[in-house]
């Protein structure tokens, strides 16, 4: 039996892994409804000031906001759905039944990240409609499939950090925790240290560079868009990289 | 077959399995017994590839088990029965088996019917019971149909149905000629079930026996017998034997059939009220065993070692 054959049934299994649980459905929802009731907001926001709106506004551009809402469930999603096994014991039935660990973990990777990102460029697309729905501006689709093939690589990066932090520390609680410190909480407090230093290595943290690729905006004023992707890359390997070596190298349960 | 040969678990400087040998064959039950903390289930989760071994190796059917494709179909094997996620159904559970396998989608459905959880199937595990998800731990271990069994302590929380049912599952197994290994430490459910038995204590072989010659090892044949003149008999009996008194008028003989005891009181006119040959029982020969490998002794308050019998 061939690896493909192998890596096709485990992704699968996984695919059936994330959406037998109440939990991924609970948060898949309650993440759009947030977003659009976002956009909602803001588009009804946007109606009633018409004068607010640049001219070369489009929807894509009023909703972009919402990815970052996007990229932190995309990142809940997935360290929720890497760590299940082995916050629940399910680790075990898991590696009998696949036991071939590197191949589980391609498994795992693909189907997770391909899902989560799907949902996220999703739920983004629905709140960008309904904002330029609301406010009047439109939507050209040249626009929007920039914008959402940029979306995807901070979404697809964000999702293998979450699963890298999760196989490496088994532990639900600490890789929600290290992800928002990364994306979230480290660069603005690293960037305002008094230091010359400071806006160089903020720069260097993934949450820095998801920003810059969804807004354009960065600690340091010679950010580049690729710069900024081999960033998020960079992070998103390193993290797969810890990861994977935990799975494959160390018991089921120690 | 089940071959572990020279099989080492070190984890953090302590020996939890120590250059274990030996062959677990088809078309029998084995026990695989020991104290708590012997290294049984460690021992398991080797041969299973969930932990690396320090030292040694163990092969299901010649393979190791990490380069079987479809392992379920080779192995079934039910080590604890709480290791699933509680917020999923019983039949999800099996279904993400039978995926990652290539089994087909109705083989859950019998599996789920075999183990007599039709009825709970569709609800969330956290909500089954200690030997309901024993019993769909087994249903994951049967996907597969496989030729290799093996169980961890499989009577774990199971009602008296459960358990003869249990029982006849792995009888019928190992006549099928599949290779059946159980741990347990329901001796009296062990000498039911076990052919042959392995017998480890802090991580090393003590016994690897066939389940007769290990009863037959024990002291020799006892006898009870009481009779309202024990005395009188037991004199007659201390010639040739040993005799030991227990409580009003009953012996506890060795070394002497039921039917020659019977002889003697007739021959003498002593009148007998009771005789019995004492069945050998696995777990004497266990305790002999495993006298000096227990590593956790639990104390008897003074007070109540009186009504301890």
């Amino acid at each position: 039996m061939s690896s493909a054959t192998v890596l096709a049934r485990a992704g699968r299994a996984e695919w059936s892994r994330i959406w037998s649980v109440r939990s991924s459905w609970v948060l898949v929802v309650c993440l759009g409804l947030f977003m659009v009731g976002v956009a909602v907001l803001a588009g009804v926001d946007a109606a009633s000031n018409p004068e607010s709106i640049p001219a070369d506004a489009t929807g894509w551009d009023g909703a972009r906001f919402t990815a970052m809402f996007a990229l932190f469930g995309t990142v809940a999603l997935a360290v929720m759905t890497s760590t299940a096994d082995h916050a629940t014991g399910a680790i075990v039935p898991t590696l009998q039944w696949s036991p071939r660990r590197g191949i589980l973990f391609a498994a795992r990777g693909l189907v997770i990240v391909l899902t989560v990102t799907l949902i996220g460029i999703i739920l983004v697309t629905l709140a960008s409609l309904v904002m330029g729905a609301l406010a009047g501006v439109g939507l050209p689709l040249d626009d929007g499939l920039r914008s959402a093939g940029e979306l995807a690589v901070v979404l697809a990066c964000g999702a293998l950090l979450g699963i890298g932090l999760g196989l490496a520390t088994r532990s639900t609680a600490a890789s929600l925790v290290l992800a928002l410190a990364l994306l979230l909480v480290l660069p603005p407090i690293v960037a305002n240290l008094p230091f010359e230093w400071a806006a160089t290595v903020s720069s260097w943290l993934p949450g820095s560079a998801a920003l810059f690729l969804i807004f354009g905006e960065g600690p340091l004023d010679d950010m580049t868009v690729s710069l900024a992707r081999l960033t998020m890359v960079g992070w998103a390997v390193g993290a797969a990289t810890l990861g994977a070596l935990r799975l494959v190298r160390s018991d089921a349960g120690h | 077959m089940i071959t572990v040969e020279g099989l080492t678990k070190v984890y953090a400087g302590v020996r939890a399995v120590d250059d274990l040998t030996f062959a677990v064959e088809s078309g029998k039950v084995t026990g695989f017994l020991g104290p708590n903390g012997a290294g049984k289930s460690t021992t398991m989760r080797m041969v299973l590839g969930l932990d690396r071994p320090t030292a040694g190796s163990a092969r299901v059917s010649g393979k190791r088990y990490t380069d079987f494709p479809a392992p379920l179909r080779e192995v079934g094997a039910l080590l604890d029965a709480g290791a699933m996620h509680p917020g999923r159904t019983g039949r999800s559970h099996l279904r993400i088996g039978a995926h990652s396998n290539g089994i087909a989608r109705s083989r859950v459905d019998e599996v789920i019917e075999q183990v007599g959880l039709e009825a709970a199937a569709g609800r969330r595990v956290k909500g089954y019971s200690l030997g309901m998800r024993q019993r769909l731990g087994i249903a994951a271990a049967l996907l597969g149909d496989p030729p290799v069994l093996l169980f961890d302590e499989p009577v774990n929380g199971l009602d008296l149905d459960g358990v003869r049912w249990i029982r006849a599952l792995l009888r019928g197994f190992a006549d099928e000629g599949r290779t059946v290994l159980v741990s347990s430490h329901l001796m009296s459910e062990m000498q039911l079930i076990a052919d042959r038995v392995v017998v480890i204590g802090r991580g090393r072989l003590i016994a690897d026996t066939e389940m007769d010659g290990l009863l037959a090892g024990l002291d020799g044949q006892r006898v009870r017998v009481r009779s309202p003149r024990a005395d009188d008999l037991a004199a007659l009996l201390a010639r040739d034997v040993t005799v030991a008194l227990h409580g009003q008028g009953e012996l506890e003989v060795r070394g002497l059939a039921a039917s020659a005891v019977g002889d003697l009181a007739h021959a003498h006119g002593i009148p007998l009220h009771h005789l019995a040959e004492v069945e050998q029982s696995l777990e004497d020969a266990y305790l002999a065993l495993t006298e000096g490998s227990v590593e956790h002794h639990g104390h008897v308050p003074a007070s109540a070692e009186g009504g301890v019998r």
